[in-house]
């Protein structure tokens, strides 16, 4: 159908405006959402919906996600801010003991599945500790919920919508640093992108990459750089979808390439790729030709204006890949 | 929270001191703002909580932050004695808090200011504040009511201060910070190594192996990080 060029923040903006417009019992709240938002994603919804289904709460994240929670238990759409992923922490108890619980706790009596929660995420050039976390790997170890990171705007809609109508309480994360750099054709139109489903951007023969969000930009560069360089010819894989994550799509990739890089800015030890990594060893132990590699943030939390140094850039992912090829 | 404990431990110490504690009336709505009023009250610790109230959370006004009476008719309810000041006069913050931490001292018991002020500026250089605020209110608390044009004007009635001063003042501070400025931009940043430390007290040996990777790569790579900003 119709498509307009939008940025990130936009295509969000779109993607609540259908989910709106769609599902009169949807609302959307959190922090500042009323007069656009931080990072405007909101930017004229509260006039077009109004103010009972667009506003701002006070400041307590454990009451937005829990408020979002009753919300989601009547059947009615809950479609929650929290306004940096920095900030979610104080939501913690609630999501993981609540929202990811109440299905199983109750037996399938009762459910929070109308439960969206959006918060920008990740590396941002300036954001230093509390502005630029990705904590999808806190997430991951909670069954009951989905976590979802796009990497782009015609991503990001088809997502979120897909979300919203999920029927099980979602985290969606935002890369804020693609908010107005990243910019694409979206349809006006509500589409859908599947949860649990990785997409492979490119196919190759040598090595398997897997990221999400920003980090699959660069991962596709260094694929790049690969074929250039090198000549590898790499293939390029964006997850989408942390929890559940589709181990089908990744183990079939790495059987046929042998070799397998997951970078992610989040720090190594107990990030999302210690998971990819010990599951795919499983299933694909005999096909693998070296250790799979992963490139990620260091131990530390996020840095200041060490931010060049920390976060898993493409010399670092290249380096990498050139070291596993050569094993 | 942390605050109150540091009073509590303080308290045990018999160090003759208070804690004081800053937050806007923002803050005040997270779950940890009723967790720290609750403790310090039932743990009887030596703590001046501080509410800046000045109107605004980034966008939110304080009719959506809260609808009881702020944040001072909240420290009863906790067993705190709380006041309200108004928090553009120096003297009345002052002397608040002067007798909250005499008392605190003295009687081991948290003491609740809240400080009605107004925030002039933008909630931060990412903020916008025309987005949700006229510019006829803005004006308003910065002309008519501002902490620093009263004291100001009292130091002016008293003969303590006067326009000269205060032109001459305003150029040498403008002439210092802008100094300053210079001088710490011209400063080398910190050597990356240092991203590295003070995780915990002791480097663990896998984050060892990590800087020392760093370093390696930044060997081979160096031309394409900003080497340059920073000391060796």
């Amino acid at each position: 159908g119709q498509t307009q060029k939008m940025n990130l923040f936009q295509s969000i903006t779109s993607a609540l405006d259908n989910a709106l417009a769609k599902d009169p019992t949807a609302v959307v709240f959190g922090e500042d959402v009323a007069f656009g938002g931080v990072f405007r994603c909101t930017v004229g919804l509260r006039d077009k919906y109004g103010k009972d289904r667009v506003f701002n709460t006070p400041l307590c994240e454990q009451g937005i996600v829990g408020f979002g929670i009753g919300i989601a238990v009547t059947g009615a759409t809950a479609i929650a801010e929290i306004q940096f992923a920095d900030y979610i922490f104080p939501a913690f108890d609630q999501i993981v003991n609540e929202a990811a619980k109440y299905r199983y706790r109750s037996g399938d009596l009762f459910n929070c599945g109308n439960l969206t929660i959006r918060a920008p995420w990740g590396c941002v050039g300036h954001g230093a500790l509390y502005h630029s976390q990705s904590p999808e790997a806190f997430f991951a170890h909670c069954p009951g919920i989905k976590v979802v990171i796009p990497r782009s705007p015609l991503q990001a809609k088809g997502l979120l919508l897909s979300c919203i109508e999920d029927k099980n309480p979602c985290i969606f994360f935002e890369p804020k640093i693609l908010y107005r750099a990243a910019v694409e054709q979206v349809p006006v139109e509500p589409y859908n992108i599947p949860l649990s489903q990785a997409e492979v951007l490119q196919t190759g023969s040598d090595v398997t990459m897997v990221a999400w969000g920003t980090q699959v930009h660069v991962i596709k560069e260094v694929a790049a750089m690969a074929q250039e360089k090198l000549g590898v010819s790499c293939e390029v894989i964006d997850l989408r979808t942390i929890l559940p994550w589709d181990t089908e799509t990744v183990c079939k990739s790495v059987a046929k390439t042998g070799r397998l890089l997951i970078s992610h800015e989040a720090p190594l030890t107990g990030g999302f790729a210690s998971e990819i990594s010990s599951t795919v060893q499983e299933e694909c132990f005999l096909n693998l030709e070296a250790p799979i590699t992963r490139v990620c943030g260091y131990d530390t939390p996020f840095p200041h204006i060490f931010e060049p140094f920390y976060i898993p850039d493409k010399w670092k992912c290249y380096d990498a890949l050139r070291k596993m090829i050569n094993y | 929270p942390p605050a109150v404990g540091a009073a509590y431990a303080i308290k045990r110490a018999d160090a003759n001191r208070a804690v004081v504690c800053y937050f806007g009336e923002g803050a005040a709505s997270e779950g940890d703002a009723h967790a720290g009023f609750n403790f310090a009250a039932t743990l009887e610790c030596p703590i001046v909580f501080f509410c800046r109230n000045n109107g605004y959370a980034i966008s939110t006004p304080t009719a959506e932050q809260y609808r009881g009476d702020g944040i001072a008719a909240r420290g009863p309810g906790y067993g705190l004695l709380s006041i309200r000041v108004d928090g553009n006069d120096v003297f009345a913050v002052y002397n608040a808090t002067r007798e909250a931490r005499r008392r605190a001292v003295a009687e081991n018991q948290p003491f609740l200011i809240e400080a009605m002020t107004y925030r002039i500026g933008h909630h931060s250089t990412s903020d916008d504040s025309s987005a949700y605020r006229s510019v006829d209110e803005v004006n308003y608390w910065d002309k008519q009511d501002h902490p620093i044009s009263r004291l100001r004007l009292y130091l002016g009635r008293r003969g303590w201060w006067d326009e000269q001063q205060e032109q001459a003042w305003r150029k040498s501070s403008r002439k210092m910070v802008l100094e300053a400025f210079e001088q710490a931009e011209r400063e080398p940043k910190p050597p990356p190594h240092l991203l590295f430390s003070d995780v915990y007290l002791e480097m663990p040996p896998r984050l060892r192996r990590q800087q020392e990777e760093l370093e390696r790569h930044l060997e081979t790579y160096g031309e394409h990080y900003p080497l340059q900003q920073f000391q060796k």
